[in-house]
Order: C-alpha cells, then structure tokens, then sequence
C-alpha cells in the first residue's frame, strides 16, 4: 500500500476517535418526561370511546393470569374499538424489556403489568404515569373502597399510584389433605408445626418429601427466604428504612430456613417457580406454601396429578405472633411516555377490567382478586371454596415484607446469591448474611 | 447549439475519465474500503469508545435525571477489590481450561476417528453437527430440565445405578462447574471436529508414504507426522475457542444463574449482573473492558505463536 493510502487511513481513524470523543462530551440531557395524563381537555371523552381507533400494547408477565388477559382483551377491543396487542414476558425478561423501554422514552409499551416489588422504582423514576389525577376524575365509578386495603400496595409509591391494583396474590399453605390425614397430621398453625410436621411427611423411600421451597439462585431463594423472614417477624430493612440483612434474628431465620431444606426433595436448592410447582402437582411433597393464584390449577386434571387431595391454610406464623401473612401480586401501569390517547384508553382499559362485573369474569378465567365485592360473591365463593381463606390472608396482609423500595432489585440479588450459598453449604448463616450486607451495602445508591 | 451540445459532452467524457483514472489508481483501494470502513467504524470503533468512555463515569441507567459523573479510573481501581471479580475471573478461568483442553481432545479424536469417507461416516458426521446448530439458551434449558434432581432423566438413571445425585449436578457445589462444562462439550465438540477434519483433509500425503515405507507404526504416524502438521489448525482451533469460551454467558444464564452460590459465576454473567440488575453501567463497561484486554492479550499471544510456527 502506497503512503497516502496510509496517510488517509490514519487520518480516518483519527477523524473516527474525534468524531467518538466528541459524541461523548455532550452528555446525554435528560428528556422531558411526558406531561402527566391528568386534566385532560374538558372537551376530551372519559369513557371507553375513547379508545376509538386507538392501538395498545400490553406488556404481561407469563403468570396465570395472563389466561385471563388473553381471554378478555378481545371483549375490550370489542367493546371500546381499540387495539390491544398482548406481549407475553417472562419475569426478567419483562424486567428488563420495560427498563429499556422506560429509560429509552421508546414508548413500546402503553400498559404492562408491576410487579409489587418494582412499585418503588417505576414510582420514583416516573416511569410510569400516577394514576391519581385520573382516579380522582373517575372516583365516582371506580367504587374505590371495595378494593381491599392491602390490594393498594400493588404500585402505591409514597402516596402515589404508580400502579393500579391487578391481581392480588397471598402467601398460602397448600397442603395434601390425604398425607396429612395418613399420617394423623393436623394442618400446620405455626411455624414450629411446619417445621414437625415437614419432618414427619418425608419419607425418601416412598419418593414424597415435607415440603417444596424455592432455592434457586436468584429472585426465586431471596423471595422464599424473605417470605419466611416475614413469617418469623424478621426485618429485611431497619427503622431507618436502611438494609439490615444480617441481624442475629434473621441469622436464626435463615438457619430455620435452612432446616426445612432437609424435608424438601434433593433438587429444591435449584428449584425455580415452576420445578416448585411441578414438584406439589405431580404429588412428590405433602405441604408448599407458595402464591394464592396457583390453587386453581391443582383441580385441573391436566397439569395435576393431586385433584380433590389439597387444601389450603393461611400461612403459618411463628408461634406467639401477631398473624400477617404474605402478600404479593401484580399492577397494572401506564407508561409515562405513551401520548395522552394512548394514556387515556390505557386507563379506560384499567378501569373496565377492574370493574366488579369484569372481575369475575378475569377470576374465572385464572385472574386474581383484588374486590371484595368479587371474593364474598356466593357465586364464586361456591366455584372457589378455598375464597375465604384468600380473604382472611388478604385482611391481614403485609405487601411490604419485600420492601418496594427503588433498591429493591440490590437486595434480591445479594440474597439470592448468598441465601443460595448457604443452602448448598458454601458459606454459614452468618457469612452468607453479612456478605450480603455487605453487597447491598457496596451497590446501595 | 451545436457547439454547446459538443461541450457538454467534451465534459462529460473528461469527468468519465477521471472516475475512471482514479478507479484505477490508488483510489479504487480507497473507494472500495470506504463502505467498509465506515461500517466499522459505526458497528464496532463507535460503540468501544463509547464503552471506554462510559467506563469513566459513574453512570446509572435508571437514574431518573441521568447524571454522569467522571471518576476517573475509580470503576477499574474498584473491579480490582471487588470479590466478586475475583471469584469469577477464577470460575471463568477453570471454565475455559475445562471446556477448551476436553473439546480439542474428543475433537480431534472424533476428527480422527470420521477422516475417511464413506455412507455411514459421512451420515455420522452430519448428526454430530446438530448440536451446534442448537441456540444455546435453548440447549441450556434443555439441558437444565435433563439435569434436574427430582423430575431430570440424567439422575433417574444415575439413582437406578445405585449414584448418589445428592442436590442434583447443577446443584452440587462440586458438580455445577463440570455440568455445564460438559454441555459446552456436548454443543461445541462438533465445532472443533470440523476445523480438524479440514486440517486432515489438507495434509500431504508424501510424509505418510515415505513414513509407510519405513515401516513406521499407526502411533509413530500420529505423532510424528500428523500433529507436527496440524499444529497451524490446533493453534487455530484453540484461540478460537479460548476466546469464545471466555465470553460465555448464555449457557450460564439458562442453566445455573451463576449458582450454586457462586460456584458458575463466570465474568461475563457478573458483567450482566452489574449492567442489567443493578443498572450500574459506567461499572459494567470497566468490567467488560477487562475481559476485553485479556481476550486481547490472548488473541495477540495466539496469533504470535501462530506467525512463528508459519515461519
């Protein structure tokens, strides 16, 4: 090559560093978040007309209920002459689909299901738009009292509604009613029977174990393990709302946590949602406490060998406390960054499938409930027996034991991995706890 | 009129020849490297200065006012602390070692083994191929569900056997590292099988004759003759795998997550940790620019050897 293709050459890789480093100093200005959907003009329609000719996108996560959007999303385009187009996430992937939706102001998705636990952070960053102007122009309709009061943990974010109430999920004891009879076994009230009675349901040989647990590493240990820290009265945060893995109560917890390992089967330190499921249908555990949602489906003869053996309690507590039980579930936003129409019709959409009316339908076809109105209906109650003990869960339900806390995402990650090293005896209850202190302590923003 | 028609297309041609002087000059290289120059630089040199870039900043994606703060090197001097990177420089490092010396070995086995032709070879190799054919997350998931204590294919037999699977291979501190070294080998063995066989395929057949005559056994063959020429494709096949090896992350991500603790914590699953849970990406573009050097530093020492021994 001659010297002045050399020469032009270098001066295009210089002129390519220039162009880079100068891309780079201008730093990225922050976007104009999107105006909020509030006060829209008086002129505007409010009711499902407004949905006219309007396209959505539904981002939702591939829990159960999804059944029941794909079930009623055609009635509400049928009803309003909107577009909803139904994309179907798994939990990290819909995580991380929505961040970059949101921090990008891409406007892909117009509604998408909130996880309780992202309440906090979508909240704080204004990713998704409050709810509250348009839930004070429509209070009328919307017979806000009937939703249970625990229910409004699913988005609200220091006062504000990030989120609206979509399915509640409580922490529930599933149990074999047949195994617990066999073995003269009363269905479990506190945690020291749980642990007993986990006990005296094993027996390897005849290939059933106590109790299923999730302890893959990853959100699937760090959740189950601060759900039985609830249990026991532990604390995931201090009074200062700071972190406070590795106080000697949780120490003990995890190591009660751990205890339990040893009556669920051999694969459970690597079990996800779904191997815990797969493990309580195909009749391997007697007892596995887990969401209220999954209960339908241990009655359906297709993806249950245990139809008409289980029954449910609320979830046992440590002896001598004050009841509260788990309680989970998902919202349902809008994105702050779609136009006001879309805006407008999202919340058109979140008003009808939360109506009393509609909720029963979204509950008959693998929704969750969120109404009172719809868990004291004879009709359900009739359909799904197990409703009052949802109920009692729901009224004494704590949708803070995993903290909605923009930083929550830290949290679960340092247990996960360490509440996970413990169980497979990596590190002891105290190590594994202090490291993650340590973690969240290091990432803590 | 017809003066000017004249004229026009007196410049019309002189502008002809000119293209075509300078297409046949030193400009036809440049005219032709400059679409793929300008690919490059947009596809590959933008975004690793961006990342260099970004890797001296404290930036956090999720910050609602996207503040970028300049650190300074303070993202490198913290990777250097951090446990974590630590531990999974070491996890990655083992990962490498296991996958890379056991595919060239059974690589070169079954190159072996299939080099000559025939209906049923020939059909073997083609199977043998059909792993590498697989999306990796789809074979980690399969793998995941044959691995698995309770319901997985793979302990049921070993429990039949009379083995003790204890919490099952993925999740056995002892045993998740070889369980997903060994699905690497599963799914890229074939690779490694075909760089091998064309490297056979192309050898001389003089050395062996001349070898034959001597009266020299299978083994001496081998050893003597076929690995000393092969040498250029083993070097290959090596680099090549080393540097994807050090780049794994999916098999991981679909698999183990990492676990159990930390025992299949491979550097690049750390990197997508801090980058996509935590958001923390002025902190994940320092990591990544880490492995980035020690894949270069590698590449730059294969390709070295390599040089030499064409020499």
């Amino acid at each position: 090559m001659s010297r002045n293709l050399w020469k032009f050459l270098n001066m295009l890789l210089v002129g390519i560093l220039l162009l880079g480093v100068a891309g780079c100093t201008a730093p990225v200005a922050p976007a104009a978040p999107a105006p909020a959907g509030g006060a829209p003009a008086a002129a505007a329609p409010t009711g499902l007309e407004a949905c006219q000719g309007q396209n959505l996108v539904l981002a939702s996560m591939t829990d159960q209920y999804v059944a029941a959007f794909r079930a009623l999303v055609p009635k509400f385009e049928e009803a309003s002459g909107a577009t909803v187009t139904l994309d179907e996430l798994g939990y990290v992937d819909l995580y991380q689909k929505l961040i970059a939706d949101f921090v990008g102001h891409t406007g892909n998705y117009d509604l998408m299901t909130v996880d309780i636990v992202w309440s906090g952070e979508f909240g704080q960053n204004g990713y998704t738009l409050p709810l509250d102007d348009f839930m004070a122009r429509d209070e009328a309709e919307l017979q806000l009292d009937d939703i249970l009061p625990v229910a409004w943990t699913l988005g609200e974010w220091q006062g504000a509604h990030a989120a609206y109430p979509l399915a509640g999920y409580a922490n529930v004891l599933n149990y074999r009613k047949d195994l617990l009879a066999q073995a003269g076994i009363e269905p479990p009230a506190t945690q020291e029977e749980l642990l007993a009675a986990a006990q005296a349901l094993t027996d390897p040989a005849a290939g059933v174990y106590g109790i299923a647990l999730l302890g893959a590493k990853g959100p699937a240990v760090a959740q189950d393990y601060m759900a039985w820290v609830q249990q026991h009265g532990g604390r995931i945060l201090d009074d200062a709302g700071k972190p406070a893995l590795n106080t000697p109560e949780n120490v003990e917890i995890l190591k009660f946590f751990g205890e339990l390992f040893k009556y669920a089967p051999d694969g459970a330190t690597d079990y996800w949602w779904d191997q815990r499921e797969t493990a309580f249908r195909n009749g391997n555990v007697a007892m596995m406490e887990g969401w209220s949602i999954a209960r339908a489906g241990y009655e359906n003869p297709e993806i249950s060998t245990v139809v008409g053996k289980v029954d449910i309690a609320v979830a046992p507590v440590k002896a001598g406390m004050e009841p509260k039980y788990g309680f989970g579930g998902w919202g349902i936003g809008i994105n702050a960054d779609s136009t006001p129409q879309e805006q407008e019709c999202a919340w058109q959409f979140i008003k009808w499938l939360t109506s009393p009316e509609i909720q029963k339908e979204w509950l008959r076809n693998d929704g969750a409930p969120i109404r009172r109105s719809t868990m004291t209906d004879p009709e359900i109650v009739a359909e799904y027996p197990w409703m009052p003990v949802l109920l009692e869960s729901f009224e004494k339900g704590d949708g803070d034991y995993r903290p909605r806390i923009p930083q929550y995402s830290i949290i679960q990650d340092a247990l996960g991995t360490h509440v996970n090293a413990f169980l497979v005896g990596e590190e002891t209850a105290e190590e594994a706890l202090a490291a993650a202190q340590k973690q969240v302590e290091d990432n803590w923003q | 009129m017809t003066v000017i028609q004249e004229r026009q297309v007196v410049s019309r041609r002189r502008w002809g020849d000119g293209l075509r002087r300078a297409l046949r000059g030193e400009g036809a290289y440049l005219a032709m490297l400059l679409p793929l120059l300008l690919f490059v630089a947009a596809i590959a040199i933008y975004p690793l200065l961006f990342s260099f870039r970004i890797s001296l900043f404290k930036y956090r994606l999720t910050d609602p006012n996207q503040l970028q703060t300049f650190v300074g090197l303070d993202n490198y001097l913290r990777a250097f602390q951090d446990p974590i990177v630590l531990t999974s420089l070491r996890v990655t490092l083992i990962y490498v070692a296991g996958t890379v010396l056991l595919e060239m070995v059974l690589g070169l086995a079954l190159a072996l083994l299939l080099a000559s032709e025939g209906r049923m070879i020939r059909g073997t190799r083609a199977l043998l191929l059909l792993p590498m054919a697989l999306p990796p997350l789809v074979v980690g998931l399969v793998w995941k569900s044959l691995y698995n204590a309770d319901f997985g294919v793979i302990p049921y037999y070993l429990k039949a056997l009379g083995v003790d699977v204890g919490r099952g291979p993925l999740a056995e501190l002892g045993w998740a590292m070889p369980a997903v070294i060994l699905i690497d080998v599963w799914q890229w063995t074939p690779l490694l099988m075909i760089i091998f066989l064309a490297g056979l395929k192309s050898l001389p057949v003089e050395p062996y004759e001349a070898a034959f005559a001597d009266g020299a056994t299978r083994w001496q063959r081998f050893i003597h003759i076929t690995l000393p020429l092969l040498k250029p494709t083993l070097l290959v096949a090596l680099l090549l795998r080393t540097m994807q090896s050090f780049k794994v992350f999916d098999v991981i991500y679909a698999t183990t997550g990492g676990g159990p603790g930390s025992a299949t914590t491979v550097l690049n699953f750390h990197i997508y940790t801090v980058g996509m849970t935590f958001f923390d990406m002025g902190y994940a573009a320092a990591l990544a620019n880490v492995l980035l050097v020690i894949i270069a530093i590698l590449s730059v020492l294969y390709i070295m050897i390599l040089e030499r021994q064409q020499l």
